[in-house]
């Protein structure tokens, strides 16, 4: 051990090397058994050391990735041919390890020898070449795949599209089927009912002719009605639908596709269709066999109004931003009298405080290593679901990260104005309140700023393990596969958080 | 005036500051000391204001012992001591006049206080002091917006708003240029001149001290190595500043009558 430390004595003296304990050839020998042997006998410890251990750390990461690809077959041969054949990039590794095993081995027989000679330079390719195996491994076991990225980037763009540009789902037009309906007759009979008329303004049908029969279940082609309409809406398809004679209302088919038509520039159309089959209830009076055809439009009526989508998305985006709010409040009245316990300069006392002075640090540290979103999930165990977990999460959370930041204020407070305050006769509570509340105060009030800021981005995805706030909408959207709905929320946080960054640099700029 | 009987300050960690020191203040004196870095001048001053508390000795104040007084006591006394430090030690973020209003927590009670209400009186006295500082333009500034000799005579404000009877100056011009340290030097000459303050003054620069002192003690190491009168200083040898300063020190007061500069 004394010896090991002066060697590296030695080093940092840039002395010369003392000569390797084994002669070149054997230090090579020994690396071939063990990588990194020959290297540290020939004294060049650090650098076989981290052969040593690079050397088996690739072997065994090799290993199992072989034995991950490769597992469902007994055999070690099969199962690396398979392992190589499911992914080549494994067999380049493996060929690259085998030349690494080489060149250590070489290595070693340089690195002795130049022990020798009293120099302790060696090259650093293989180092690089270490590193680069490491890397490659990484690569595999990453499952890194750029080709898919790009080749999938495209199919993936139009949802990307609606996430990115939802506002279409933020406004809801109130629509409203308009039915333009002409009678037909079935069987045909003597009396007549009489045709429609072209009308002026309102949109209209004209069915020739009024009579016809259907389509028989033989297959026998029911009679052909020509279908004539005017001053419909220019902008949307219309629909063919029959209302038989028991009221029941359905679309027309023709030839397996529904009946669609789009009016002209003027909002005419004409099309044809055939007669449908359809089951008559007998109840039905003979006589009374009257059809009907109707041409239905989707009109909007009415303003257009913001979607539901919208208006609960604003509505949790102002819970999120309560949740932060009050996880910020309860944070700064809890953390206040901790920061106070977690100061060094005033828990210094003696050993009582300094032991209540290691034991909140203690207890701070640890709440604070802890992310919001594990203690959320703690804190829906308690409360369940919904804004109050997100609350207590947050606050525990603020009150570790607060009472840290404000002891160090406290602890960096500059004696001098105390000591001067003092001097002038002042008593305990005149200099706290000359002193040392005007010195801590600017650094309460920038962290406690910053933690605001930071509480409502967290508040933002905290919904994500049911801690309410526009989180649980977002997580609940994305499922849902509702990506614009998903994009609406998106916006919002950003918009939020963009506000925030703001609001925040510039008060805590005030505050410097 | 004032009379310290063996005073020793032994630091928790064991370092001596001051040694066995005794002397006596008279009223209207203007004493410097001298001193490195480091001899217990600070030390001194912090321990007659009870800034610091003393190992042994004994601090006689008018007459009164106030070694160990505390409470209501010690804040009659700490008002009758105008204190000025080398770093200013304003409340920077505070202004001012509330920088200033602070001199007068000595007199005022701790619940007014708190809400800043001082009495119309104290309010026209900070308005005479700021006055005769010539900071009447700065009042409502940020305290650290000001040149460092604007926040020395606004510490100098501070210690009058104590009506004090003795002011402790702490090297209340090490942080000074040369110019400045000569105005701020004569403001506290004028309270020594025209109010009859007495004033105990820490220096560095052996000029300085020419001109201002009307007594002198030297520390070395926490001891009295020297005591001298406005006459004994101009003709202050190389033995003796060397006593005082160390071996390898020079003079940096320039020539001095009698003794060509080292």
């Amino acid at each position: 051990m004394g010896k090991r430390k002066m060697n590296k004595q030695n080093l940092k003296a840039k002395e010369p090397q003392k000569p390797s304990f084994v002669p070149p050839f054997i230090s090579s020998l020994l690396s071939m058994v063990i990588p990194g042997l020959g290297q540290i006998l020939a004294r060049a410890y650090s650098r076989g050391f981290i052969i040593l251990a690079s050397f088996f750390s690739i072997g065994g990461l090799l290993a199992w990735r072989i034995y991950q690809k490769g597992r469902r077959y007994k055999e070690i041969q099969t199962m690396v041919e398979k392992a190589f054949d499911l992914s080549p990039i494994l067999l380049v590794i493996t060929i690259l390890f085998v030349l690494l095993y080489i060149w250590i081995i070489i290595d070693a027989y340089f690195a002795a020898k130049k022990s020798n000679r009293g120099s302790r330079s060696y090259g650093s390719g293989l180092m690089f070449f270490l590193l680069a195996v490491f890397f490659l491994l990484g690569w595999q076991i990453g499952d890194i795949n750029i080709g898919e990225f790009f080749s999938q980037a495209g199919t993936a763009l139009p949802t990307i599209g609606r996430l990115m540009w939802p506002w279409e789902k933020a406004i809801d037009r109130p629509e409203e089927i308009q039915i333009i309906s002409a009678r037909v007759l079935s069987p045909c009979q003597e009396q007549q009912i009489p045709q429609n008329e072209a009308l002026e303004e309102e949109p209209y049908i004209i069915v020739s002719p009024t009579c016809g029969s259907p389509t028989e279940i033989d297959g026998t082609s029911g009679t052909e009605f020509a279908i004539v309409g005017g001053n419909f809406n220019t902008d949307q398809e219309i629909e063919i639908w029959w209302k038989d004679p028991n009221g029941n209302e359905f679309r027309q088919r023709q030839a397996g596709e529904y009946v669609k038509v789009t009016p002209d520039d003027e909002g005419n159309f004409q099309i044809a269709i055939i007669m449908p089959y359809r089951i008559i209830s007998s109840t039905i009076e003979e006589k009374n066999l009257i059809w009907e055809v109707q041409a239905r439009q989707l009109l909007s009526v009415g303003e257009a109004q913001l979607s539901a989508e919208f208006t609960l998305a604003v509505e949790k985006m102002i819970e999120t931003i309560i949740i932060g709010m009050m996880a910020t409040l309860f944070g700064v009245i809890l953390s206040i009298p901790i920061s106070f316990l977690a100061a060094r300069n005033l828990m210094s006392e003696n050993f009582f405080t300094k032991t209540v002075y290691y034991f909140v640090r203690t207890i701070l540290n640890i709440v604070r290593s802890i992310e919001p979103l594990i203690w959320a999930i703690i804190a829906t165990i308690v409360v369940g679901l919904g804004p109050f977990a997100g609350i207590i999460a947050l606050t525990v959370h603020s009150i570790a990260a607060l009472a840290k930041m404000y002891s160090e204020a406290i602890e960096s407070i500059d004696q001098g104005p105390i000591e001067a305050i003092q001097a002038t006769g002042a008593n305990w509570t005149q200099t706290i309140v000359y002193a040392v509340i005007p010195q801590i105060i600017p650094p309460f009030v920038s962290f406690t700023i910053y933690r605001w800021d930071i509480n409502i981005r967290m508040s933002t995805v905290i919904g994500f393990v049911g801690g309410g706030g526009i989180g649980f909408l977002l997580q609940q959207w994305i499922r849902l596969l509702d990506y614009r709905a998903a994009g609406i929320a998106v916006w919002f946080i950003a918009i939020t958080v963009m506000i925030l960054d703001y609001v925040s640099a510039e008060i805590r700029e005030k505050y410097k | 005036m004032l009379e310290i009987k063996n005073l020793t300050k032994i630091y928790d960690d064991g370092t001596v500051a001051l040694k066995n020191v005794s002397f006596v203040v008279n009223e209207g004196e203007f004493l410097v000391i001298i001193g490195l870095s480091g001899s217990g001048k600070s030390t001194l001053l912090r321990c007659i204001n009870r800034l610091i508390e003393p190992t042994e000795g004994k601090i006689i104040w008018n007459g009164k012992d106030i070694t160990h007084i505390k409470g209501e006591e010690l804040r009659c006394v700490r008002r009758e001591i105008g204190m000025v430090f080398q770093h200013f030690n304003l409340v920077h973020r505070s202004s001012v006049l509330k920088n200033v209003m602070a001199g007068r927590l000595g007199y005022t009670k701790a619940f007014p206080s708190i809400l800043s209400k001082f009495s119309e009186a104290d309010r026209k006295k900070a308005m005479q002091v700021i006055d005769r500082l010539e900071i009447e333009d700065q009042i409502h500034k940020r305290a650290d917006e000001l040149s460092g000799g604007q926040q020395q005579r606004v510490g100098i404000a501070r210690a009058l708003m104590q009506d004090p009877k003795m002011i402790l100056a702490d090297e209340p011009v090490a942080s000074l240029d040369p110019v400045l340290a000569h105005s701020i030097l004569s403001n506290l000459e004028k309270l020594n001149q025209e109010d009859k303050m007495t004033v105990i003054c820490s220096l560095h620069y052996l000029d300085l001290v020419q001109r201002y002192a009307s007594r002198v003690i030297g520390l070395r190491e926490g001891t009295i190595v020297y005591e001298g009168t406005k006459s004994d200083i101009r003709k202050m040898t190389d033995a003796q500043f060397k006593e005082i300063y160390g071996q390898e020190a020079e003079r940096v007061g320039g020539d001095l009558e009698g003794t060509p500069a080292v």
